[in-house]
């Protein structure tokens, strides 16, 4: 599976700057992370008592594509992102990762399939710098054990330093370069969420699932993070948004799922979803 | 064995209200607090006090120790609860409750000395009436009409009502104009009265004795554990069962593993059943 | 940086200073107390990424000290063993044991965790007064010291305070590589945790695990020092003692402990009615911490600094370097 389909040609030139070739040759992985070419939810089903929040959802994410999720208030959109991510247990349904069966994997087992998300709220520790929340993404890639890094022996030391030089160009690359060392309960809210992307990215993730990302952000801010998206596209990683910003989701989305009371009504491209009667009513209201 | 049993009993009863009182406690301020021994502790060392070295007519002791339980308890809403549950940390209330209750112990121990004190006789009665002495039959007498009227005031009172929906959903009940800082306030007093009335009750079963309060706090914790979190009918269940267990393996296997066995209760529960024999599945544990 | 050397300079004069303490104090007795703060952060060091870093309220570490102590006695003067091999043994049995209390009680929630712990150091106390004719019961045990060189009390204030280093070097590499970051996410962020990937029930076990095993071997020496312990020495007030120089020192930090555990160890002995007060005046000081300044006193100064000199934070508009994006997340082909 390829990961790179056509696109038209990226806002930023890749080459252009001499440190991003100085940058790519720094900080060689010590691992090679396979990249996953599918992330595959079949039929998911989750019920809270007699209200049945997700109605047998099915959706395929891809590497190398921004999907987009839409759907009004109570649609179970961010039930659906729980379901993905582990923080529910899916009622009926699966969910495949290439050949990689993970729907009764816990949450925190769900990264090392190379999924990485985002949260409405950010969920950041306060008390540690900007770099230091960024380089906590590094843990899935980092092996070393607890004696190991007792004794600070070499690998520990290695792996501590190549997160942070990771952490640091990637924070650089979402635009948070200049505060790398400011303490995280002191950002603002646009601060937070770029950093929520940086830390989801220090996974190395092959999908990476952001939940309302333009949540409170100005209109500057929002076309901050089309561009940061769209990047990640052509990187080929792959791109689900859940998102109440119906605007934002059909300038950049290459597919859209709509969800409403629990149910997907209508799935397909940016325009055939906009077009959509049945959307239109939902959204319009009756 | 009779013995035995009816000592397990009492202890049991002593037990049972400590239960309560964090049911109580907990009800309305979703906090366990580590003071809640020590509420008996205070009413029985003040008991002492009163009747056995200042002499006063018993009846004025049992005000007193009553009081001294309601005061306290306010304390230690004012002091460890109110100020503390306006911050976000869960555990900060964790910690001030336990330098409240090491507060007053301490200090308790510093006045009263650290030797238990014989708590005086409340009714004439001479030592030789084997399983009918007081001493027993008082904590367990108290408890009970402790708990009828606790579910009375739940039940039949306006104030009752007004509590249960400050437990049940504290949001709606601010929303609807109830002044939940009151209620809680109240709350620890009640509890406060509960423990200062059971703590007289129980004097001659325990001594007067500075330590009884971190004991209490403990075994009134597994007695809830076992009967389930927010069920006052699994309190009562919760503090027999720890009681008769005790006393009926000290009689069999002499008192010096007392505590393990508790402990021992309390694993066995936390790890098949952690919602106690009457709690709701559902309960967010503290 | 000026304020980093000058930070280093202070340190090694500290350590200068340390080390040849023996020579400069005024009588044995300082060094006994010496000796006895190294113990102590031994222990509180260990609890430290416990307590400070993990976030967890183990309350009840005193039985692990405890065990350590006992364990150190019995197995040199019962079984004839080497004091430094019967340390490291202690230390091995304490972490044995902190694996054992960990595996049910690291489940549950925090007030319930706590009450496990601090039923676990009287389930200590009573397994010791019972089993008397292991343990001497109430009366308690006498405790070898060491052999050469370490057998003076000048020789065990420097076994102690090399143990004391190493264990802090130990605790110190934790906190700053990545393993600091997983424990600050378990104590601040379960959810952030999760998301990332930390197991969080295998790093609470093994962090908690170490700390059973630093506080063992404190309890080795600790034992040592007083030569003689009985189950009193080891009542409940001196597991929260330990707490609370973790929570008065300040979370998230190596140096703020380490200043509680001495301070709050020689207050007692420097002001005189403090230690008539004994415990009364820790719950008071943590009482009062947990209101005004629930950081930590450590913290504390960071926070005042910054409310003196607040630093206008720059407002930069966000501005992403695409180019670096790309570079950092490279462009691999899928499998």
């Amino acid at each position: 599976m390829t990961s790179n389909p056509t696109s038209p040609a990226p806002r930023a030139t890749l080459a252009a700057s001499p440190s991003a070739i100085g940058a790519s040759a720094a900080h060689r992985p010590a691992r090679e992370t396979t990249r996953r070419g599918e992330l595959v939810a079949t039929g998911l089903t989750r019920r809270f008592g007699s209200v049945v929040a997700v109605d047998s959802v099915s959706l395929t994410l891809k590497a190398g594509e921004i999907h987009g999720l839409i759907g009004p208030n109570g649609s179970g959109k961010t039930t659906f992102l729980n379901l993905l991510t582990g923080y529910y247990k899916v009622d009926e349904g699966r969910i495949v990762v290439d050949a990689d069966d993970l729907t009764a994997a816990p949450v925190q087992r769900r990264p090392h399939f190379g999924i990485a998300r985002t949260f409405q709220k950010p969920r950041l520790l306060g008390s540690l710098t900007v770099l230091d929340n960024a380089m906590l993404g590094g843990w899935e890639h980092a092996q070393s054990g607890f004696l190991e890094t007792a004794l600070a022996l070499p690998r520990a030391r290695r792996e501590d330093r190549q997160q942070r030089e990771l952490a640091a160009e990637l924070l650089h690359g979402v635009g948070l370069g200049n505060i790398l060392t400011r303490r995280a309960n002191l950002l603002d809210h646009a601060e937070q969420r770029f950093l929520e992307i940086a830390r989801g990215l220090t996974m190395r993730p092959s999908f990476i699932l952001l939940d309302e990302p333009a949540g409170g952000l100005t209109e500057h801010e929002i076309e901050q993070l089309a561009r940061i998206v769209v990047q990640l596209r052509e990187c080929g990683v792959g791109v689900l948004i859940v998102e109440h910003h119906t605007d934002f989701v059909f300038r950049i989305c290459d597919r859209v799922t709509t969800l409403n009371l629990g149910k997907m009504i209508k799935h397909g491209t940016p325009d055939e979803v906009r077009n959509d009667p049945e959307v239109i009513r939902v959204y319009l209201g009756a | 064995m009779l013995t035995a049993l009816i000592t397990g009993l009492a202890i049991g009863a002593l037990y049972a209200a400590a239960a309560l009182a964090y049911n109580v406690m907990y009800s309305t301020s979703k906090v366990l607090s580590v003071t809640t021994g020590h509420i008996f502790m205070v009413s029985g060392v003040v008991g002492a006090y009163l009747i056995g070295e200042l002499k006063l007519p018993t009846v004025v002791g049992f005000f007193g120790a009553a009081a001294a339980g309601v005061v306290f308890g306010l304390i230690t809403e004012f002091v460890a609860i109110r100020r503390v549950l306006a911050r976000s940390d869960e555990h900060l209330w964790l910690l001030s409750t336990l330098a409240l209750a090491t507060i007053i112990q301490q200090g308790v121990g510093l006045w009263w000395g650290t030797e238990p004190k014989p708590f005086p006789r409340l009714i004439p009665q001479d030592f030789t009436a084997g399983i009918w002495d007081q001493k027993f039959w008082l904590p367990i007498a108290t408890v009970a009409v402790l708990m009828v009227g606790l579910e009375l005031f739940y039940r039949r009172t306006l104030f009752g009502k007004i509590f249960i929906a400050v437990s049940e959903d504290a949001f709606a009940a601010r929303a609807r104009g109830v002044a939940t800082d009151r209620v809680r306030a109240i709350s620890y007093a009640i509890a406060g009265l509960l423990g200062g009335i059971a703590g007289f009750a129980a004097g001659q079963l325990t001594y007067a004795y500075f330590a009884l309060g971190l004991s209490l706090t403990l075994n009134g914790f597994i007695a809830l554990a076992v009967g389930g979190l927010g069920s006052n009918m699994g309190a009562v269940v919760g503090g027999i069962v720890l009681g008769l267990l005790t006393s009926i393996a000290t009689f069999y296997f002499g008192g010096a593993y007392q505590q393990t066995i508790a402990v021992g209760l309390l694993m066995t529960f936390l790890l098949v059943k952690p919602e106690g024999l009457f709690g709701d599945k559902r309960t967010r544990h503290v | 940086m000026n304020s980093h050397q000058g930070r280093l300079a202070v340190l090694l004069v500290g350590l200068v200073a340390l080390a040849t303490l023996p020579f400069w104090a005024h009588d044995p007795y300082q060094v006994h107390l010496a000796t006895l703060i190294g113990a102590y952060w031994i222990l509180v060091a260990g609890l430290n990424l416990v307590v400070g870093y993990t976030g967890l309220l183990s309350i009840g570490h005193v039985g692990l000290l405890a065990i350590g102590s006992y364990a150190f006695a019995i197995l040199v003067d019962h079984h004839g063993a080497n004091p430094y091999v019967a340390m490291l043994a202690a230390g091995a049995i304490g972490g044995v044991c902190g694996f054992i209390l960990g595996l049910p009680s690291l489940r549950l929630p925090g007030f319930y965790f706590a009450m496990a712990t601090m039923a676990f150091s009287m389930i200590v106390s009573e397994f010791l007064l019972a089993q008397d004719s292991l343990t001497g019961g109430g009366a308690g045990i006498a405790v070898p010291g060491f052999n050469k060189p370490f057998d003076t009390p000048n020789g065990l204030f420097w076994l102690v305070m090399l143990i004391a280093a190493f264990v802090t070097w130990l605790t110190w590499n934790v906190s700053r590589l990545m393993w600091g970051r997983a424990m600050i996410a378990l104590r601040d962020s379960d959810v952030a945790a999760a998301a990332v990937g930390v197991p969080v029930f295998s790093i609470k076990l093994i962090v908690y695990t170490f700390s059973g095993v630093t506080a063992a071997v404190a309890g080795a020496l600790f034992g040592s020092l007083q030569s003689y312990v009985t189950p009193e020495t080891f009542h409940f007030e001196l597991g929260l003692f330990f707490f609370i120089c973790i929570v008065i020192g300040g979370r998230g930090a190596i140096i703020g402990p380490l200043l509680g555990t001495i301070v709050l160890t020689a207050l007692p002995e420097v002001v005189a009615p403090l230690a008539k007060l004994g415990q009364f005046f820790y719950g008071a000081l943590l009482l009062l911490v947990v209101l005004l300044v629930p950081e930590g006193i450590g913290n504390l100064v960071k926070i005042v600094r910054e409310k003196i000199r607040p630093r206008r934070l720059e407002k930069h508009v966000v501005a992403p370097d695409l180019a670096r994006l790309a570079a950092a997340i490279g462009n691999r082909s899928a499998s």
